[in-house]
């Protein structure tokens, strides 16, 4: 057996939300630079409530649910929809699911990726979160046969890369988008969170297989 | 020596004076009085001191120790001062924290109770306000705040026990600690007639059917604080001595999960509840409602208390932390953060190359006042205003702060229209709703799409039959939130349809109007739109009108300063003393270009000459013209623009029609102001002109 149980996996869930509220000032800084600085803000209030809200032994797919339900129910902007729909469409693919293996874990990055494409019309190159998604999902399907440690690894190192590239990009989506060279030479806040909430998913995923 | 700020208070009797010379007459013979003005109003010197006065030193001394003794001198310490320390801010940052107070874990004789009371007290102190309904825990901790604290002048306050009543011989029992708190508030204190914990659950149904018991707990929902001790459980700990646990091991065992107890009820690491045996005998606030409570002020010190307090902080149970800096370092470390001794308000310098570098124009940015409670309730709080002030325009629906609709219904069988976006716009877009214009808004977060469960219950509410109409601005958020509404709303049988606002000139190129952003010409779309709805033609007909208003609407912004936000308080860029920036959004975001500072005429040339060329306006050509402040620029000033602008047109032999002047859509505080104009045909101009009442904008023609 190389998967994880999905019963029990809602543990990974909260650590992302604790990852996340760790780390709101960070964001909101970053924001700060080319937005309005409150995206650490919004993003911590929308992980710890959905963290109250996940228990100890609910399935990764419930936990993802109630992870989209708060972002899109409660806390809108954009960032609410964006990762509503990546919980969502990753909690889908493995609803139905007992046992999560490496090429099933990649099949549901994949769909959640599709599920942010779907509805923001942006793809990576745009200085958005999808910089950080989308290497790290394509990383992860290439290095799925190769087990868990070594996808982990690769998801993660490829989701750093991913997000410190939009430090030389000029947004083309959102905001910013409007400062044109002037959003040059900062990160973006969508995939510095997205890099953080796929290490918090990494280092969720690590324990429950040990 | 670095001079304490303190007030000497006038007192009222004159004591007996035997200084030469004599004290002058606004001291009333009072030498206390008159010494500790001297020294802390006047800032002299003890020596000083005994020369005006005439006395010695030593005399001075004993005067200054007096009256503070006696309380002529009230000495605070500076709030900012103790919140500012890096710990505290530490605290405050990694658990959003609404306040933090940490004391020194070291200092005096006086134990750790006893100073952790002291600082409680002073914290209260802070919080506290006239007509506020105060609940207290038990326990040491909470009995040496109650004693601490002081008289604070506030009137009408009322205190009460957080749980019923304890065995007799605990000296901190919930009703000694309330009402030795009460007493010295000069507080109202109700009490809660009963034991906290019963001998079985059917006691204690019965005795909440009690009406007199009843009434009393009734009051613990409208608590506006709650003091709170955090007992970790352990041996010997207030929880056990108290006879919470009347078999300690088999309890324990119940409880194994649990890292603390506040007001009896017990929380795991995460600060959620752990049910237990004794759930169903405790009277008192459970931890549910004590979550309901807004300011819920946690006093608590000592090492062995760090996970109780941990466990606490996580579950957000108290939201003002008071505590000493060797449990504050215990806490960030136990959560893994590392513990930086620097003050964290300024800044190190930063080095080149690293993520973590800033752009100058971050640096130096100082808080800007505010007239805000806590910041994260600024929008809320704000709509009740907006509520109470325009009752005859406005209703909440369902009771939500965020989804608003007309105080009057429509007529049944007339497109609804929804608009919407985040706050911080004011007026805009509650100010937009009434009749000819809007039926419902949807209001996110400040600067924030609000989500569509929001948008829907505004589409359900405006919806008469013959569908809806949503008008919005051209954000990736709001895009995204309301297409998600409309497709809940199509699924629930209402046809709706969007038209998304692209007015903003600077944001993009003629050639790619779609990109354009939605800025202060939603007023005029807004106003079209509601004409279209208000004249009862159909839904194709609505979308297409406020659609071709839209393509008639160009807008620019200049701006003189950054606004800043409720929750950051800090500007989001910076302009030197010589320059604009031109371009400007709506949302504190820097414009496209910055340009060296011009006149009020300057200025207008800038814009309207962009304006024009933008929309090809040739002679002949009929406008509504809108000059917006972006906050904090005066109508004076909007209005010398405006005499330019006019200036300008009449050159260019351009009519307006129309010429509106004031707050239609803000940027928070933001200096500077937007020009919009709307490009008339007869159809526009008859819309135009069509009766409406709103906040924002009321045009009765016959009038």
């Amino acid at each position: 057996m190389t998967g994880f149980a999905n019963a029990g996996s809602g543990i990974v869930v909260r650590g992302i939300a604790e990852a996340v509220v760790s780390n709101r000032a960070w964001l909101s800084e970053i924001d700060g630079k080319i937005g309005d600085g409150d995206h650490g803000n919004n993003m911590a209030k929308g992980f710890a409530r959905a963290a109250e809200r996940i228990g100890d032994g609910d399935r990764l797919d419930a936990a993802f649910a109630t992870v989209t339900d708060v972002l899109m129910g409660e806390i809108g902007g954009s960032m609410g929809p964006l990762y509503g729909m990546f919980f969502s469409d990753m909690a889908d693919v493995v609803a139905d699911e007992e046992v999560i293996d490496p090429a099933l874990f990649a099949r549901m990055l994949a769909a959640g990726c599709e599920g942010v494409m779907a509805i923001g019309e942006a793809k990576a190159g745009d200085k958005c979160l999808l910089d950080a998604l989308v290497p790290a999902v394509a990383a992860a399907e290439e290095t799925a046969s190769e087990g868990f440690p070594v996808m982990l690894a690769a998801m993660r190192q490829a989701a750093t890369e991913g997000r410190d590239s939009t430090k030389d990009m000029i947004a083309r989506i959102g905001r910013a988008s409007r400062l044109g060279e002037r959003s040059r030479g900062v990160l973006d806040a969508g995939a510095a969170s997205c890099c953080l909430i796929l290490h918090a998913l990494a280092d969720g995923v690590e324990k429950r297989l040990t | 020596m670095s001079r304490r700020r303190a007030t000497a208070l006038p007192r009222g009797e004159g004591g007996a004076a035997e200084a030469k010379p004599r004290a002058p007459l606004r001291f009333g013979d009072d030498p206390l009085l008159w010494a500790a003005w001297l020294y802390y109003e006047d800032e002299l010197t003890q020596s000083e001191i005994a020369s005006v006065m005439g006395i010695s030193r030593p005399t001075v001394i004993a005067y200054l120790a007096e009256a503070r003794e006696q309380g002529i001198v009230n000495i605070s310490i500076n709030g900012d001062r103790f919140r500012a320390l890096s710990l505290a801010r530490q605290l405050s940052a990694h658990f959003g924290l609404k306040d933090c107070l940490v004391i020194p874990a070291e200092g005096g004789t006086a134990s750790l109770i006893e100073r952790l009371g002291r600082a409680g007290a002073q914290g209260l102190g802070w919080h506290l306000r006239a007509g506020d309904m105060i609940g207290i825990g038990w326990g040491r901790t909470m009995l040496a705040v109650a004693e601490a604290a002081g008289d604070s002048g506030l009137s009408d306050l009322t205190v009460m026990p957080a749980t019923g009543a304890m065995t007799a011989d605990l000296s901190y029992a919930p009703e000694l600690c309330a009402t030795r708190l009460a007493q010295n508030l000069s507080a109202r204190m109700i009490p809660v007639s009963s034991p906290a914990i019963l001998s079985d659950p059917g006691m204690r149904d019965g005795l909440l059917q009690e009406p007199v018991l009843a009434a009393q707990l009734s009051n613990l929902t409208r608590l506006d604080m709650v003091l709170l001790g955090l007992s970790p459980l352990r041996p010997g700990s207030t929880v056990e001595a108290s006879g919470f646990l009347t078999t300690p091991e088999e309890n324990r065992d119940n409880y194994r999960n649990a890292v603390g107890a506040i007001a009896g009820r017990f929380y795991d690491a995460a600060g959620k509840t752990v049910p237990g045996s004794l759930d169903g005998r405790t009277i008192g606030i459970d931890l549910p409602g004590l979550l309901r409570v807004p300011t819920r002020i946690g006093v608590c010190g000592g090492f062995d208390k760090v996970q109780a307090i941990l466990g606490a902080l996580r579950g957000e149970l108290v939201n003002v932390l008071v505590t000493d800096s060797a449990t504050a370092e215990g806490i960030l470390r136990a959560d893994g953060i590392e513990v930086q001794r620097q003050s964290l308000t300024r800044r190190p310098p930063t080095l080149p190359g690293r993520d973590r570098d800033e752009p100058p124009v971050m640096a130096g940015m100082q808080p800007v006042k505010k007239i805000l409670n806590d910041p994260r309730d600024a929008v809320n709080e704000a709509i009740e205003g907006m509520l109470l002030a325009f009752p005859q325009y406005l209703r909440p629906i369902g009771g939500s702060l965020r989804s608003l609709a007309r105080a009057h219904p429509a007529p049944s069988g007339k497109v609804g229209l929804v608009i919407g976006g985040g706050a911080g716009h004011e007026p805009m877009f509650l100010g937009y709703v009434g009749p000819g214009l809007a039926d419902a808004a949807a209001i996110g977060n400040v600067f924030s799409s609000p989500p569509p469960d929001r948008i829907l219950d505004c589409t359900r509410q405006a919806d008469g039959g013959a569908g809806v109409l949503h008008v919005f601005g051209n954000y990736t958020g709001d895009t995204m939130n309301f297409e998600m509404a409309a497709e809940m709303a199509a699924a629930e049988g209402i046809a709706v349809r969007s038209v998304i606002t692209t007015d903003d000139v600077a944001s993009s190129p003629a050639s790619d109007r779609a990109a354009r952003r939605g800025t202060a010409g939603n007023a005029f779309v807004f106003k079209i739109a509601g004409a279209a709805c208000d004249r009862m033609l159909s839904l194709d007909e609505c979308e297409r009108i406020a659609g071709k208003a839209n393509a008639h609407t160009y807008s620019m912004g200049a701006g003189l300063s950054a606004c800043s936000l409720p929750e950051t308080g800090r500007p989001s860029f910076l302009l030197g003393p010589d320059e604009i920036e031109l371009g400007v959004g709506i949302h504190g975001e820097p414009g496209v270009m910055r340009a060296d500072l011009m006149t009020a005429d300057g200025i207008a040339d800038r814009i309207i000459e962009t304006l024009i060329e933008d929309a090809s306006l040739g002679a002949g050509a009929r406008i509504a013209l809108l000059l917006n402040t972006l906050g904090s620029t005066p109508m004076m000033e909007l209005a010398i623009v405006n005499r330019r602008i006019h200036k300008r047109l009449a050159a260019r032999k351009i009519e307006v029609v129309q010429s509106w002047l004031g707050d239609y859509c803000t940027s928070l505080d933001m200096a500077g102001l937007s020009v919009s104009m709307l490009v008339l045909d007869e159809e526009l101009q008859d819309f135009l002109q069509h009766p409406c009442d709103s906040i924002a904008l009321t045009f009765c023609p016959d009038a």
